[in-house]
């Protein structure tokens, strides 16, 4: 026994010795293959992962909220329709429908997930009577409706560097019609292989024997989303056996389901320009203009068959050939009783229906975006910005934003052609805001405004002339015990000697000097001698105090210039100075977003509604009297020679030597614009701000119906008449007598002496020389 | 439409003084508690005639344009009804959503006090009180003549500056709702 035993025990270490060497040598290659194989399993994982949410961020602009009331043409609603690729039909019926009778416009509103609650579609007729909403109604029960929220439009997004676009969608959204058509055509075997069919390839080739053409490839939808994740399309063998393997490990660490989900969001189906279109999501938009759920059986057709070769079966280059293809995978649909024959023939016989493409760069609002950006940027990191599909919510008003750009290149054309230059050599920059809620509506870099170069509104930093005045003017009126609107400031020749001997003698733009003049009226016309006195009794402290108050963030030198605005600040800078003003003293920092959501639809941060009490409230809305004279009597009356004059404005021209710059900064009740045209060079433009700027501002206003009040009351308000030579109070007997406000208590107490005149009038002009003898 | 929009206001904003001061109670939690102390006099745009308007100036100048005075005007139905949906949204304790309802209602009604009076209330359960202090500031600068809605801001602005541990100025912002009050 013992013998035996041991012989076996010889016999099996013999064994042993000889499995182990074979084992050592099949060590080295299985170990590396092992780590191959790992190493392919990481990178699949990794990619399939990685890829299913790398989602460049969406940029929205304000939803559209409709209500009776609302100022809208019937034209602006259609635009904005327009804009969010509604289907102009004869009779609504589909979501994302639209019909229009004239001023009625019937439509289909999308779902769409809002900040704040999730709206769903809404069946709605719009009626409108002179230039507003007059009436809202459900399109099916006629019931009256107060209140109807758009989607957004989409102005933008933000891509990583490779420039890969999608629209994500999730499975259960995708219409199965779409699915059933992709696995028919692309990979039948879908539902049963484990990533790999070798099979598949042979009833390929026979299937595309039988139908004379190419309609089935041979590899799985496994294999052709691995295909997906190099970024090269190289054609190797080691290259199709790691595709083969990647398969394989994809299949066996993910299901079905998912893997489809990927694949529908990955395929390449498309090229716009630049901008790879990835995924049926975005290719239904890229090709329709409207969402995956909203197409027909055919234009599913059509989107199958470009998996094969989007470039050879473009649509829009080819369209004969992307036809044929479409057909082709009708008729397999067809033949697999996706569709029934009658389907089928009826589907063939349809149009393909691809919208016309558009050069609609990648994002449509450089300027706007450039802004959204710069302030995303403070609280996101840019690879978050470009690949966690956040969407981003903007205050950006597409109708303002429209009318912005096409005024700005418009009037400078003219204006080059009035002033003898030659084409181009003007530039321009606008913001426009909602005065209370501070919300940046259109901004406006330069005057080509797809060109995303030099932000002019936010980084050219010009003099601005007088559009700083009235900054010294709200610094005296904050002391309403030494200054009211109708104190006489004298606008008499001034020199001042600084310091360091410097020299400064500052004149009127018209070259003249007008004694003594009510403090409105110093503003309203401008007058530089009367201003720079005000400056220096009041201090420059003071007023670089009051612009700091009023938004002015970066340090401005007290230099006595900078009455007279011989400081330079960009247009969205002057943008903010004139949003407190005219929101009645509150500043709020101009916003351009509202929230961020992440891609699941969670709030990541909202950019609320702030208010500072920054100026008083009584002080500012002397400032804006008395800017209200300067665009009905001042230097900005030109605005209504083409505005009707029950529209309310309150405006300051500006300026600068030389007549290089050219600004105007404006509000009405509801809508704050600063304009500045100059030349790129410096050189003069030959315009003032009342022959330059303001025309740009006029025409954006022109369309525009406001009805809300341009001011407030404030209680501590009175108005008295005011005699406007001597600054007293008018009686009967006062011609030109002017309704002044006055913080009460501060109104001036003697009668100017017209008051006690009710006979014939002496002549103002000798009474006033009589004053001064 | 008036009479029946005017109740529906009235209720409306009852309802949210009822609701929105229940959790200013107790600023640093989202979580509205029913109001257990008495109920306050319900805040209306009671409306107050505009100032005595001058005659009209002399042609040659321009006429000024008086202020609009906050006299009992319609309210707009969407501005209704978004009050109706920030009152639910506050109820059902999420502030934020009621927050920027209440943004909307401002977007369509940029100088209803009342509107603004309610992002102060909404700022200040949500623990905001310097931002509620503002807010309620605004809201006065809209309301002139409309002594209640007054005294209910600087309430709020007392209530905000002692959140804040600002005892005397929530004091003197105290002394003002009497002085509105006695009005």
């Amino acid at each position: 026994m013992a013998r035996r035993r041991k012989r076996r025990r010889k016999t099996s270490r013999n064994k042993k010795t000889r499995r182990s060497l074979w084992l050592k040598l099949l060590l080295v290659p299985g170990l590396v293959l092992a780590a191959y194989l790992v190493y392919l399993d990481i990178q699949v994982r990794h990619q399939f992962d990685g890829k299913r949410w790398s989602l460049p961020a969406r940029v929205y602009a304000r939803p559209l909220e409709i209500y009776v009331g609302l100022p809208l043409t019937a034209d602006q609603l259609a635009a904005e329709l327009s804009a969010l690729h509604y289907r102009p039909v004869r009779a609504a019926r589909q979501v994302g429908d639209v019909s229009r009778n004239r001023n009625v416009l019937h439509f289909i509103t999308r779902p769409f997930v809002h900040l704040d609650s999730t709206d769903p579609s809404r069946n709605i007729r719009v009626s409108i009577a002179d230039g507003a909403v007059s009436r809202i109604t459900d399109g099916v029960s006629g019931k009256a409706i107060s209140l109807v929220r758009l989607d957004p439009v989409m102005v933008g997004s933000f891509y990583p560097s490779h420039n890969e676009d999608r629209v994500l969608v999730k499975l259960e959204e995708v219409p199965p019609a779409l699915i059933n058509a992709l696995i028919a055509v692309e990979d039948r075997g879908f539902y049963s292989h484990r990533g790999v069919a070798p099979l598949a390839i042979l009833r390929a080739l026979w299937a595309n024997v039988r139908a004379r053409g190419v309609v089935q490839g041979g590899s799985t939808l496994t294999q052709q989303l691995v295909k997906n994740f190099y970024l090269t399309s190289e054609r190797t063998l080691t290259r199709k056996l790691n595709e083969a393997i990647m398969a394989l490990l994809l299949e066996w660490h993910y299901d079905k389901d998912e893997i489809l989900e990927a694949y529908l969001n990955e395929v390449y189906l498309g090229q716009d320009g630049s901008r790879a279109v990835h995924g049926f999501g975005l290719a239904s938009h890229f090709y329709f203009e409207r969402p995956l759920a909203e197409l027909s059986d055919e234009q599913f057709a059509l989107l199958v068959g470009l998996v094969k070769g989007p470039s050879y079966y473009n649509p829009r280059r080819h369209p004969q050939r992307a036809r044929q293809r479409r057909d082709l995978v009708i008729n397999v649909m067809a033949e697999l009783e996706l569709l029934d024959p009658e389907q089928a023939t009826q589907a063939k016989s349809r149009e393909p229906g691809v919208s016309r493409y558009q050069e609609k760069a990648i994002n449509t609002f450089p300027a706007f975006l450039d802004m959204v950006r710069r302030q995303l940027r403070r609280d996101y990191r840019e690879e978050d910005l470009t690949s966690e599909g956040l969407r981003i919510f903007t205050t950006l008003d597409p109708q303002s934003q429209w009318q912005l750009e096409k005024v700005l290149d418009a009037r400078l054309a003219r204006l080059e052609k009035w002033q003898g230059l030659p084409g181009d050599t003007l530039e321009g920059a606008a913001v426009v805001t909602s005065i209370q809620g501070g919300e940046v509506l259109a901004v406006a870099g330069g005057r080509k405004p797809r060109f995303a170069g030099f932000n002019r509104a936010l980084d050219a930093q010009r003099p601005v002339g007088s559009v700083i005045k009235p900054a010294v003017y709200l610094t005296a009126l904050e002391q309403p015990e030494r200054y009211t609107l109708a104190t006489l400031l004298d606008d008499t020749a001034l020199t001042y000697t600084a310091p360091n001997g410097d020299v400064w003698a500052p004149q009127n733009y018209d070259r003249e000097f007008h004694d003594q003049t009510p403090l409105y009226n110093a503003l309203a016309h401008s007058y530089n001698v009367a201003t720079a006195r005000l400056g220096l009794a009041v201090g420059l402290r003071q007023v670089t105090g009051t612009l700091k108050r009023l938004g002015i963030e970066q340090d401005l030198p007290p230099y006595p210039s900078l009455a007279l605005g011989a400081v330079e600040l960009s247009p969205l800078e002057v943008t903010q100075m004139y949003q407190t003003l005219a929101s009645g003293g509150f500043r709020t920092p101009l916003r351009a977003i509202r929230a961020v959501l992440a891609a699941d639809g969670k709030p990541l941060q909202r950019y609320p509604l702030q208010v500072k009490a920054s100026v008083q409230p009584a002080a500012a809305f002397l400032v804006t009297t008395a800017l209200r004279y300067a665009v009905r009597q001042g230097t900005g009356r030109a605005l209504y020679q083409a505005l009707p004059a029950t529209l309310d404005i309150a405006g300051k021209t500006g300026t600068t030597d030389e007549l290089r710059d050219s600004w105007f900064a404006g509000y009405t009740g509801d809508r704050l614009a600063v304009v500045w045209v100059g030349r790129d060079d410096n050189q003069p433009t030959g315009l003032t701000g009342s022959t330059g700027a303001l025309l740009v501002w006029r025409d954006l206003f022109a369309q525009l119906s406001d009805p809300a009040p341009l001011q407030s009351l404030v209680e501590e308000i009175e108005y008295q008449r005011i005699d406007p030579l001597s600054g007293q109070l008018a009686g009967e007997g006062c011609q030109d007598a002017v309704e002044l406000p006055f913080i009460q208590g501060t109104a001036p107490q003697e009668s100017a002496p017209c008051a006690y005149d009710a006979g014939p009038l002496q002549h103002p002009v000798d009474w006033f020389k009589e004053l001064f003898q | 439409m008036s009479s029946v929009s005017v109740s529906r206001i009235a209720g409306t904003v009852l309802a949210l003084t009822i609701v929105i001061p229940g959790c200013s109670m107790a600023p640093y939690t989202q979580t509205p508690r029913p109001a257990t102390r008495p109920l306050p006099p319900p805040v209306v745009d009671r409306g107050v005639t505009s100032p005595e308007r001058p005659a009209m100036p002399a042609p040659v100048v321009p006429a000024p344009v008086y202020p609009a005075a906050p006299v009992q005007r319609e309210q707009p139905p969407a501005v209704v009804a978004l009050l109706d949906t920030a009152e639910v949204q506050a109820n059902s304790g999420d502030l934020d959503a009621a927050a920027v309802t209440l943004e909307r209602a401002i977007r369509i009604d940029s100088r209803n006090p009342i509107l603004w009076h309610h992002l102060a209330q909404v700022r200040l359960a949500e623990g905001e009180s310097v931002q509620a202090e503002q807010l309620a500031t605004k809201s006065n600068s809209l309301a002139a003549g409309n002594y209640a809605l007054q005294a209910r801001n600087w309430q709020l602005i007392a209530e905000a500056r002692r959140n804040r541990g600002d005892e005397d100025g929530a004091r003197s912002a105290e002394r003002q709702v009497r002085n509105l009050k006695s009005h």
